[in-house]
């Protein structure tokens, strides 16, 4: 396999409405921001990988009418869409890309423009395929989705299981937010940044679903993410400091929740999260991994709510399960901490939907570049973990990055 | 490239214009097919590879409710948003990385569950284009076979001869959907007017159907089985939207052969290819196709058509499927020019069956006007 | 796809009644190009490296990879790159169904740009349409909005 590693990053302004640029246009501030990172051109590109999530602007294939604005004129093209995991599976793609030897650089990339379409809508209509079959029963779909309503309330099934399986309690809800939106305000490129929020402000925030209030949730974001991925020889003639790709692996435990017919066959639990737990395994044994407690400096999962980054901080392996509250009161999730988590801020500071999971894997290269500028970890960072969350309930993509090639 | 992924099994359903099963079902039938076809179950798979689009399924993350059927449960799986032959591409790289050994690709369309034609609108530029009312991938196609029409003096007759080809090689092919043998190029001239000069029989019959094949890397090849069809190169591209370029010839096209035949080492595609599988939506692409796929000169698709070379009993036969124009299930037709082709390479295609095939060629085609165009070049031991 | 079965035996069909609105940025080159029209110009942007002209107008020229920042006022007139006569529609359905009568429709390149609009084609028979003609374009008076302004092409000498 040839070696893969990440040779610059490009981010657009992440805001809730940029009314100012159309979609092609927002895109391509990430991707020239991803150039001039690099000192690269297209020219020196061998192909483009693309996704978001459709669902969001309403428009099928874009880089169909947008990709001149990216640099993909006369390039190959591959579009990768996976609903929340996109940004990832888009890093996956442009990985295997690079690591089957046809091409030695690519670009990949991942946006959302979220004010463009109506997000609840959007996110509404990924239970579509389990609502379809109840209609046949009579059941009336506005009442379904105020029902679950859309993505909170099935994450509050999924946080309500976990803060009786581990001890979490709304208190440790209430810090992670706070962690992440503090940790936000360093990152000039997230969206919602709040320095110096406390716990207890966090706690004062409207009830949306118990558990989950305002404060606990992700906004909804315009922004993009581009990352120039090259082979581990080229990387050395582009920055002294690649980020390697050691490893991606996915595992897709989703189910239909009500069966195909209505039979039921699926995960009951949300928080199980069984394909995170094998996607991480893998991962970690491909980079060459063997205590990512110890051996893991910086996390970036997936957590578009506060309860899921800790229960996924679990199921990444990065201590035994039920042991995360634990690991947060311990101080070691803060930036000056031993394994810090979403340094960036998180999802739950930014979402622009189909770029996230592209940008936990950009942050955990910048980690490792040394160019996250104002909140980048103290401690040094040799390896990352980058992590994706989406599909109804249960897709996940892993990344693990390191500053050596897989050994 | 040598020899280092091939297709070792394959399956595709039966072409309707509305199966009597969900989407689940159809994919449900291809997995299970192709690796009985392989000989191989799913503990052998180690990645799926899907190819849907979420306008064309109705529901949002399309490859989420294709986990299981396509066996994919607990395994690396993702997902394309473009034409098959796009899923057996990423399939290949993830397989080239050396991080997995078997893929199953699979890809899907239902027609029947869509506003046909809706989605291809929802592909045009949002910010003019699209609520215009006019441009469609019927009205496109219409205006791109009229430039090319007008540059080279291709007639309507030649366009109509493909359909003729196509439609009665569709004859010998129990799973496609349009299956005319004794059609004539004045019942295609006198079919159902859309956007002239594309009529009916021109265009391609909106399909239920999907594909499924699976691949190997050299090492697992021997195990699976003696016959396997190797990918000896792969090329891509994308061209600028339909507005923006000249559409009386398919650059994009022109590129992805170049860089196939590169990696195939083919110096002479007309030469060196036996047979062709071409995603044709209408039957002017295929004459273009021809052009761009280095099959003649620019501007004479017309001629090499009317010489009988790409007849199914001619020196370079196109489409002895029947091609798109026979049956388009959405996101499975260039998977399902692969599967021909490999089944042409194995010597499985029965009657349609062309003798002495070593080297074929697969396409697939994604957006108005052919914009994006992937081509296979296959080769037998 | 309208089911023409009416005999499945393995599966119901249910349609599912959501319909979302969209509300597209078109951005600043888009919202120039729409100011444009209303006074009855059509403003294209031209590429500072290649010397390319699009119309509508663009951010960036995809084949430099370079921001336009020169706006070039364009005539009203062009060329017929190509045409088709158009014997149906896309309905609400998604299905194409028959026009009462025939419409034709054009891709003009306006004379100065090197990409096209699309538009109807009037004040001709549809045998009298041809590749290379001269069209000129004729605004909507009183559009209902900034896509209605640009009503059709008609031949011009």
């Amino acid at each position: 396999m040839q070696d893969v590693a990440v040779v610059g990053i490009g981010l657009s302004k992440h805001v809730s409405k940029r009314r100012d640029v159309n979609i092609a246009e927002l895109v391509y501030e990430a991707v020239s921001a991803a150039y001039e990172d690099t000192g690269l051109s297209p020219h020196d590109i061998g192909a483009v990988i693309t996704g978001n999530m459709p669902a969001f602007e309403g428009v099928n294939l874009p880089e169909l009418w947008g990709a001149g604005h990216w640099g993909a004129y006369n390039k190959p093209l591959l579009r990768i869409t996976t609903g929340g995991t996109t940004g990832g599976s888009v890093v996956h793609g442009a990985f295997y890309a690079v690591a089957s030897g046809i091409f030695d650089a690519v670009i990949a990339i991942a946006f959302e423009k979220q004010s463009d379409g109506d997000t609840t809508m959007g996110l509404n209509t990924v239970a579509l395929a389990d609502i379809a079959p109840m209609l046949l029963y009579g059941a009336d779909p506005t009442l379904l989705i105020s029902m679950g309503g859309g993505a909170i309330g099935a994450v509050a099934y999924q946080a309500t299981s976990y803060m009786k399986s581990s001890g979490c309690t709304t208190h440790h809800l209430d810090k992670v937010a706070a962690m992440c939106r503090d940790n936000a305000a360093k990152n000039p490129y997230a969206h919602l940044q709040q320095p110096g929020i406390t716990p207890e402000e966090v706690a004062k925030t409207k009830m949306m679903e118990y558990p989950l209030r305002f404060g606990h949730c992700c906004p909804a974001t315009d922004g993009a993410c581009a990352m120039i991925i090259t082979s581990g020889e080229k990387a050395k003639k582009i920055t002294d400091c690649p980020a390697y790709i050691k490893s991606c692996t996915s595992c897709s435990d989703e189910g239909a929740v009500f069966g195909l017919y209505g039979g039921g066959t699926a995960n009951v639990d949300p928080c199980e999260q069984e394909g995170c737990k094998i996607a991480a395994k893998k991962a970690y044994e491909l980079a060459g991994i063997k205590d990512p407690s110890r051996e893991i400096d910086v996390a970036e999962p997936y957590a578009p709510f506060a309860n899921q980054l800790l229960m996924f901080y679990e199921r990444l392996l990065l201590c035994e399960e039920g042991g995360a509250p634990a690991v947060l009161d311990s101080g070691s999730m803060y930036l000056d901490g031993d394994l810090p988590v979403c340094p960036s801020g998180g999802v739950i500071s930014t979402n622009a939907i189909g770029a996230s999971a592209m940008e936990r894997v950009a942050e955990c290269a910048m980690q490792i570049m040394g160019k996250a500028g104002e909140h980048q970890v103290k401690k040094e960072v040799h390896n990352a973990v980058a992590h994706g969350w989406g599909g109804a309930l249960n897709l996940i993509v892993v990344a693990v990055l390191g500053d050596t090639p897989r050994g | 490239m040598e020899k280092k992924v091939a297709v070792v099994g394959y399956a595709q359903t039966r072409y309707e214009p509305d199966s009597d099963a969900s989407r689940e079902i159809l994919v449900l039938e291809v997995a299970e097919g192709a690796l009985k076809s392989a000989g191989i179950t799913r503990d052998d798979v180690d990645t799926v590879i899907t190819a849907n689009n979420d306008y064309l399924d109705g529901r949002t993350i399309s490859n989420m409710r294709l986990v299981e059927p396509a066996g994919a449960w607990l395994k690396d799986e993702s997902k394309v948003e473009m034409d098959g032959a796009y899923a057996a591409l990423y399939a290949m790289m993830r397989i080239l990385s050396g991080d997995h050994d078997v893929a199953l690709v699979i890809g899907v369309g239902q027609a029947s569950v869509y506003a046909t034609y809706i989605p291809g609108i929802m592909t045009l530029d949002p910010t003019f284009d699209r609520e215009r009312g006019l441009l469609n991938e019927v009205s496109a196609a219409a205006l791109q076979a009229r430039a090319y029409m007008n540059a080279y003096g291709i007639t309507e007759e030649h366009i109509a001869e493909v359909s003729v080809k196509n439609l009665r090689n569709a004859a010998l092919n129990p799973l496609a959907l349009r299956q005319m043998p004794d059609l004539t190029t004045d019942e295609v001239l006198d079919s159902r007017m859309l956007y002239s000069p594309v009529r009916e029989l021109n265009a391609f019959p909106p399909s239920d159907g999907a594909c499924g094949v699976v691949l190997a890397s050299a090492d697992k090849v021997p195990g699976i089985t003696g016959n396997p069809a190797w990918i000896r190169g792969v090329g891509f591209s994308h061209d600028s939207y339909l507005t923006e370029r000249p559409l009386h010839k398919l650059e994009s096209l022109k590129l992805a052969a170049e860089s196939a035949y590169a990696m195939a080492d083919i110096a002479d595609p007309k030469e060196e290819i036996g047979l062709a599988e071409i995603h044709e939506n209408f039957a002017h692409e295929e004459l273009m196709a021809y052009e761009a796929l280095g099959f003649c000169g620019q501007g004479k698709g017309g001629e090499l058509m009317q010489s009988g070379a790409t007849r199914i009993d001619g020196e370079l036969p196109v489409n002895p499927s029947g091609g798109a124009l026979s049956a388009n299930a959405a996101c499975a037709v260039g998977l399902a020019r692969i599967t021909e082709a490999t089944m042409q390479v194995r010597g499985e295609a029965g009657e349609r069956q062309v003798q002495g095939v070593t080297t074929a060629l697969a396409h697939g085609q994604t957006g108005p006007c052919a914009q994006e165009n992937i081509v296979f070049i296959l080769g037998g031991e | 796809m309208q089911s023409g079965n009416s005999e499945l035996k393995n599966v119901e069909k249910v349609m599912v009644p959501i319909t979302p609105d969209f509300n597209w940025s078109v951005g600043n080159y888009m919202e120039k190009f729409f100011d444009g029209l209303k006074d009855g110009k059509f403003m294209g942007v031209k590429c500072p490296a290649c010397g390319r002209v699009y119309l509508p107008p663009r951010m960036i020229c995809e084949r430099c990879f370079k921001k336009m920042n020169e706006w070039v006022e364009l005539p009203d007139t062009g060329i017929l790159e190509s045409f088709t006569l158009a014997s149906v529609k896309v309905d609400g359905d998604g299905e194409l169904r028959d026009l009462q009568a025939p419409q034709l429709i054009g891709m003009v390149k306006h004379e100065g740009a090197d990409t096209c609009l699309v538009a109807r084609l009037e004040e001709l028979e549809p045998g009298e349409a041809r590749v290379g003609m001269k069209v000129k374009a004729v605004l909507e008076e009183v559009p209902e909005g900034v896509l209605d302004i640009l009503s059709y092409y008609r031949p011009y000498e």
